[in-house]
């Protein structure tokens, strides 16, 4: 926690440097920093279409550029670019058309209880495919880019009771349908 | 963080997750595509101050308190009309206090 707080306030000074004193060589240590988990969620959100996402980082960063005086410190500066990436990420799908399959949540409840345990990475891939399009990037957001469900809330603009009833249905569907890799583990999560 | 850092279903879409992508000359190609910054145009908010204070300044110069009030604190006398242009003077500091706080602190 005390990481994340010195993190935050390096942040922080970059901004005012980059803000203030107009340095572009503040805003490209910011760029430094975060590029990598902003291009992750949105290779995560788009599926894995690398091309895309990286156009997606791009223009979240380029925006950030622009909107830099309204970044007022409230939240955390890596939390506020999650937050332009995935409204550029929003834009851009409603523009084009990517897979926006929101069937899981009837496929996640009819899964067979033993999966073909070919490998746990490809069957926890499929898994996550199966739960609806807001479970999935719920449980990225506070599981996997290990941000707060506060954090998350502010991320998706979805109110914090949504968030958290998303990621316990996520996790419990998941513990479900991936019992087979740790039967403990399913039969202490069934609801 | 949230209550579940123990969670196996946590700790496996941890290992799923593949983490922060190299940067592989990205960051170099946003840096050059970075348009220059519009700088903030401060005029508007520096002629609006001016005005206030020559609208304050021309409503003010007819109005006999602050002429009492002035000679009166002059003179060393704590009139009534002395304590109100005290009391306007001390509440315009405290927010002028407060607001350059307040910016410090965003900044």
């Amino acid at each position: 926690m005390a990481d994340g707080d010195a993190e935050a306030r390096i942040d922080r000074a970059l901004v005012a440097r980059a803000r203030v004193g107009d340095d572009p060589r503040a805003f490209e240590q910011l760029l430094r920093r975060h590029q990598g988990m902003v291009r992750a969620q949105l290779r995560r959100l788009l599926r894995g279409d690398i091309a895309a996402a990286d156009d997606l980082a791009q223009e979240t960063f380029l925006l950030a550029w622009r909107k830099l005086d309204q970044f007022r410190g409230e939240a955390r500066f890596s939390t506020w670019l999650y937050r332009i990436a995935y409204a550029c990420f929003l834009q851009a799908r409603r523009k084009r058309s990517w897979a926006d399959d929101d069937d899981g949540d009837e496929a996640a409840e009819h899964v067979p209880a033993a999966m073909p345990a070919v490998d746990l990475q490809m069957d926890v891939e499929r898994a996550m495919q199966r739960l609806s399009a807001a479970e999935q990037t719920v449980l990225l957001h506070c599981v996997q880019l290990g941000l707060s469900h506060d954090e998350t809330s502010y991320v998706l603009a979805m109110p914090l009771g949504t968030v958290k009833s998303h990621a316990t249905r996520g996790k419990a569907k998941l513990n479900a349908m991936l019992a087979a890799w740790h039967p403990r583990a399913g039969e202490e999560k069934t609801p | 963080m949230n209550p579940h850092d123990d969670d196996p279903i946590d700790a496996l879409l941890r290992a799923q997750f593949d983490g922060p992508v190299p940067d592989d000359g990205f960051s170099k190609r946003v840096m050059q595509a970075l348009p220059p910054r519009r700088r903030r145009v401060d005029w508007p908010v520096r002629a609006g101050i001016a005005a206030a204070v020559l609208t304050c300044w021309a409503s003010l110069q007819s109005a006999p308190v602050l002429h009492e009030g002035w000679s009166a604190w002059a003179s060393g006398r704590l009139t009534a009309s002395a304590m109100a242009l005290l009391l306007a003077i001390a509440g315009m500091s405290l927010l002028a206090l407060w607001w350059s706080v307040a910016e410090g602190g965003e900044a």
